[in-house]
This record gives structure tokens, sequence and C-alpha cells, in this order.
């Protein structure tokens, strides 16, 4: 008897406890209207107007460091007309030396300034309270409340497929951050999301954070949060296991398109469409260009057509070209090649004959503020370009933007060694064409 | 020295705590044990990281249900409450299972359905849970109606890091140990079944086809 009177007892108590509680987690989280893509309008100046007419190109090398392996450059434009572009570096990609570094591009004198180191894995260390092994693919973007993201992956166990997301945030254009913290995505003990390429904004400021799963599957995702960085939803573009990287290029406020790289057997890149803000995508499809399972960026051109920065390639990525495509992706053809190795075939190349081929290609590309790096750089060829006195060139990881002057600039990997940051403008893209 | 959560020393003690042989300590002998292992898991090691840390590296942090599991257990351990009863326990390994098995193949990829998205948007899984905790409610399963008001509280608290309701309710672990223990209960049922079947089988040994005295045969 007195069993049974207390089984009642718990009973209502937990009656009583569970109306509030689930009432209150109703209330808490009310449906959310998902905003449009903003659109952006492209101002230039009277003066930079002008000179638009005139077809430029311009050419240097963003980072500045010698020995380190570098890798994953992302890039964003600041309301001045100055650009940031961050990237990892260290002895090795995974090395625990690794660290997130950052460099800055003054529009007045038209140079890059001293690369800084903007994160590093003890940051992430005590800042997450988990021990941090490696660090990687940093992804920067401003906001259009000009608060500035930075969003890199971690791993704590494991290789890269065991990378969790962090984010930190800039209320200063970058002078300051806040600490890292780690994005929740996975239920698998929060592990196997990964960030490479740029977020895309909605019209009420919040964040299109294209991600991509690498554990069991490869698979690209699209992650939804608000203005102030909170998951709200998330998406998934496609399932499988070929399928990386998706950078997202908002045709309009409903449409998008999203370029995957291809991690499959048929080395073509792959696309597919939202026509609702992100929230479901068509089953995705090979397109034409080649593409030897690398990273690409995208963006919409001033024509209304898609840029695309890629390496074009069936294998190996020793030619990054800029090629044009319609936004249904039908039509396809190149822009410009923007760099590639001497040899169309991409062999490599003995190193007596590389390293003229090396310096010449350096002249050509660093600028005048990191030109004078020449003699020191060419002494310390080593296993970023050379294997058993056999050399190879490479350009790869691309991240191209438009900025609010209308002018693109490209940066990407150059021979593992640099980041190099290639600015041009509409007259010079119609030039080409 | 490296802080972290309540949460992360407490699933290191904790969980040490279970899985240590005890033996026939008292009470207050296992209470030293358990302040030990949690004094333990705070002691700043390499650079700073404690082995709570170490061991929040591979576990993150756990669902809320896991946490609460791991309490009860340790105050089971101390002698504090009662063991959960079987059959009790056996609803709980269900209802973590079958969760489970909605929750893990998706988030992984398996198809374009992400059940986990389900979490940030939670509304119709508010409702579900409500209703498995008045069903557990029903059939007086106190434990099961504890684990899941528990994690629905913290979710309206907003006690975790995470957006998402699936990470206060499930973690791979309580999922992993529901479909051992599942599968343990199972073979052992199947076992205890065949020596059942087999122990009446050898006592009829020589006797089919006979005709007992009164003239009924078992044939």
């Amino acid at each position: 008897m007195a069993s049974s009177k207390e089984s009642r007892s718990w009973q209502l108590w937990a009656f009583a406890l569970i109306v509030p509680v689930f009432t209150a987690g109703w209330l808490n989280h009310p449906p959310y209207a998902m905003a449009d893509f903003a659109t952006y309008e492209f101002s230039a100046s009277d003066e930079s107007r002008q000179l638009d007419d005139v077809p430029l190109f311009e050419q240097q090398f963003a980072s500045s460091d010698l020995d380190e392996f570098v890798h994953s450059p992302s890039v964003t434009a600041l309301p001045d007309g100055d650009l940031l572009t961050v990237w990892f570096a260290g002895s090795r990609e995974g090395a625990a030396d690794v660290d997130i570094r950052a460099a800055r591009y003054d529009a007045l004198s038209g140079q890059w300034g001293a690369e800084t180191a903007l994160v590093d894995r003890e940051t992430t260390r005590r800042s997450v309270g988990k021990p941090i092994r490696k660090l990687g693919n940093p992804v920067i973007a401003l906001a259009p409340d000009e608060r500035l993201w930075l969003f890199y992956v971690s791993v704590s166990v494991g290789g890269w497929a065991g990378s969790a997301i962090n984010v930190m945030v800039s209320e200063d254009l970058g002078e300051s951050w806040s600490k890292p913290r780690q994005l929740v995505t996975s239920p698998f003990v929060n592990i196997s999301t990964l960030v490479r390429t740029s977020p895309v904004f909605h019209a009420d400021g919040s964040i299109g954070l294209p991600v991509y799963h690498e554990f069991l599957g490869k698979f690209p995702e699209y992650l939804y949060l608000d203005a102030q960085g909170r998951i709200k939803d998330k998406f998934r573009i496609a399932d499988g296991d070929n399928s990386l990287q998706p950078t997202i290029v908002p045709i309009d406020g409903k449409r998008a398109v999203a370029l995957l790289r291809q991690a499959g057997e048929n080395p073509h890149v792959l696309a597919t469409i939202t026509e609702d803000a992100g929230k479901t995508w068509l089953p995705e499809w090979p397109v034409t260009p080649w593409n030897p399972n690398a990273s690409l960026a995208a963006v919409k051109s001033h024509r209304g057509s898609l840029l695309v920065a890629q390496n074009n390639l069936v294998d190996g990525r020793f030619r990054l070209t800029l090629d044009e495509a319609d936004v249904d992706l039908v039509a396809w053809s190149m822009v410009a090649e923007v760099d590639a190795s001497p040899d169309p075939e991409g062999d490599a190349i003995p190193r007596h004959l590389y390293e003229p081929m090396l310096e010449t290609n350096f002249l050509s590309s660093s600028g005048s503020a990191r030109r004078k790096l020449v003699d020191e750089y060419l002494k310390k060829l080593d296993r970023r370009m050379c294997k058993n006195n056999l050399c190879d060139f490479q350009y790869e990881y691309p991240s191209l933007i438009r900025a609010g002057d209308g002018r693109y600039h490209l940066v990407y990997v150059w021979n593992n060694s640099f980041i190099k940051h290639v600015a041009f403008n509409s007259a010079w893209v119609e030039a080409q064409l | 020295m490296i802080f972290l959560s309540l949460q992360a020393y407490l699933t290191f003690s904790l969980t040490l705590f279970l899985l240590l042989p005890l033996g026939a300590l008292s009470r207050n002998r296992r209470l030293g044990v358990l302040a030990g292992l949690t004094v333990l898991g705070m002691l700043p090691l390499i650079q700073g990281m404690s082995l709570a840390g170490y061991l929040r590296g591979v576990t993150d942090d756990l669902a809320c249900t896991s946490m609460v599991w791991l309490i009860a257990g340790a105050l089971m351990r101390l002698g504090f409450i009662s063991a959960w009863s079987r059959p009790r326990l056996m609803q709980l390994w269900i209802c973590f299972a079958i969760a489970g098995a909605l929750l893990f193949p998706a988030a992984m990829g398996v198809g374009m359905i992400d059940t986990y998205g389900w979490g940030f948007t939670p509304r119709p899984m508010l409702v579900g849970v409500a209703a498995v905790t008045l069903l557990m409610v029903f059939i007086r399963n106190a434990p099961g109606a504890l684990l899941l008001l528990a994690a629905s509280g913290a979710f309206v608290l907003d006690v975790k890091p995470s957006d998402n309701y699936w990470d206060y309710l499930l973690d791979p672990f309580i999922f992993l140990y529901s479909v051992g223990a599942l599968a343990f209960t199972g073979v052992s049922w199947i076992a205890s079944r065949k020596v059942r079947i087999a122990r009446p089988i050898s006592a009829m040994d020589g006797s089919l086809g006979k005709t007992d005295p009164a003239g009924r045969s078992n044939a």
C-alpha cells in the first residue's frame, strides 16, 4: 500500500514537471524564417571606375615566411578597401607547430603587411578545454554588420576526419579577436565536420557556412548560423562519399549554385543548386571541368556569370585557371591561365632545371615587397617542392572574392611555400574573352 | 592549468568510479575513492591539461541522460539509492537503442535525411520526447522519466554549448551501452532457453515410443 502511494506521489511530481519543462522548451524554440541570400551592390568610386576601364592584373605574395609549409588560404575584403587573408602554416600539414596566420593588404600602399599568428594550438586548447593535435583550414569573412568571422578546424583525436569547427569573431575589423569556441555540429562526439570555403550571408545578417564531412562518408552540408554565430539549422547538400568543400555562389535571393570538390571516381567538378536559400539542394551532378580531387573557388561575376578558380586537370595541381560558366553550369570557357608549370603535363622537373624556372616564377609572382627574398628562398628548396632531386610546381586551394569596389581578389597556395594574391578587374576579364 | 566544466571533471571521476572494482569497501571509503578520482581528474599534466581534459578530447561532452545515469550509478555504488530493476533498465535500453538507430546512421551521411538537423528545430522532437516521458510515467519507469526530464530541462536552461536537442538526449556511449546490454540480454536469454529445451529432451531419452503402464503413448 505504501509502495503504491509512493508510486503515485512520484508520478504526480513527474506530471507536474513535464508540463512546464516541455512547454518552456516549446516556447524557447519557435520556428524561424530563413532569410534570403544577401545581394550586394558594387559601388566603385568615380576614380576607381575610371581606373577600371583599364585592365588591371596585379600579383604579389601575401605571406613572407620562407621556411614553412603554407596551405588553405582564405581572403575577405574590409570596408576601407583593405584585404585580410588567413592561412595555416607550419613545418608540414598536420604538424603540431601549425598555426593560423594572417596578413593585411593596405589599399593605399598596395602592399601586404607582415604576417602574424592569429591563433595557435595552445590558444585553442586552452579555450576549448580539449587536447588539440593540429589546426587547419581557416576561413575568414566580413559580415554585413562589419563583424569579422574566422572559422577553422582543429583535431583532438585521429586525422582530419576527427575535425571540429572553431569560431572566433572580431568586432574591430581584425585588431582583436574573441577566444575560440567550438561549434557542435555532429552527434558523434562532435567529430568530422570541416570547413574550407567562404561563408555566404543572408539578408538578416545570418551566416551560411559551407561545411563537409569526411569520416564514414564524404559529403557537403550547409550550416546555418544566426548573426551571433549560433547554429540555427543544418541542411544536407549531398550524401554519399564523393564530394567535399562546397563553394557556394548566391545568384539571387533564393537561388545559389554549389560547386563541389570531387572525391570519388569520376574526375569532374560536381555541382548542385538550391532554389530556397540553402534549405534543399538538387541531386549533385558532374559538370564539364575536370577536378583532380582539389579545392575550387567561385564568385558571381560582373557579367552575371560565374568565375571559377580551379585546377581543371584530371590529375595534379600544376595549373590554376580562371574559368567562366553560365549560371546553369552548361557553357564553360577558360578566361585565363593564372599560374602553370612550364611542363605542360606537369611532370616533375630535375632540380638543376627547376631552380631557374622557380626563380623566374618567383620574381614575376612575389611583388616588389617580397622580391628581395628570392635568394634566401632558393637556398631553402626542400621537400615542399622537391623529392629525390625532382621538383614540382603546384598552385592550389584558391579563394576568390569580389570586393565592394567590384574588383576580384584571388589568393592561392604557390608551391606550398607562399600565399599568392592576384587582383584583377572587370576590364581585365573582358580583355581575356 | 586549464579549467574545464564541472561536467568534464564529473565524467572522468564517475566513469572511473563505476569501472573500478571496489570489493567490500565501506561507503565512506568509496566516497574517499570518488573524491580521490575527482582530484586525479583535475590535476594538471602536460602544459596544464588534466586527465579529465584528455578524456573529454575523446568523448566530447556527454549527453545529459548519460550524466544522470552516471550519477545514479555512482549513488547506487555508494548505497544511497537502490539499483534500477531489470525491466525498467530493459525499457531504457530499448528506448536509447531505437533513438540511436534513428540518429547516428543518418547523421553520418546515410541518405539525404539528416535526423541530427531535427534537433536544431526541436518542436516536433519535444512533442515526441514529452510523449515518451509520459509513457515512462504511466509504466512507472521512474529512471526513464528522470533521464528524459533532466535532459529536456537542461536543454531549456541551455546548459551545454550545443544548440541541438539531440546532444542533450543521446551520445554514442549511451547508445552503444544500450545496444550492448540488449545484445548481452538477448544472447543470455537464447542460451538459457537452449538449456531449458535441452533438459526435457535429455530427461525423455530412451522413453520415446514406449507405452506407459496406463496404455498412453508419447509417440
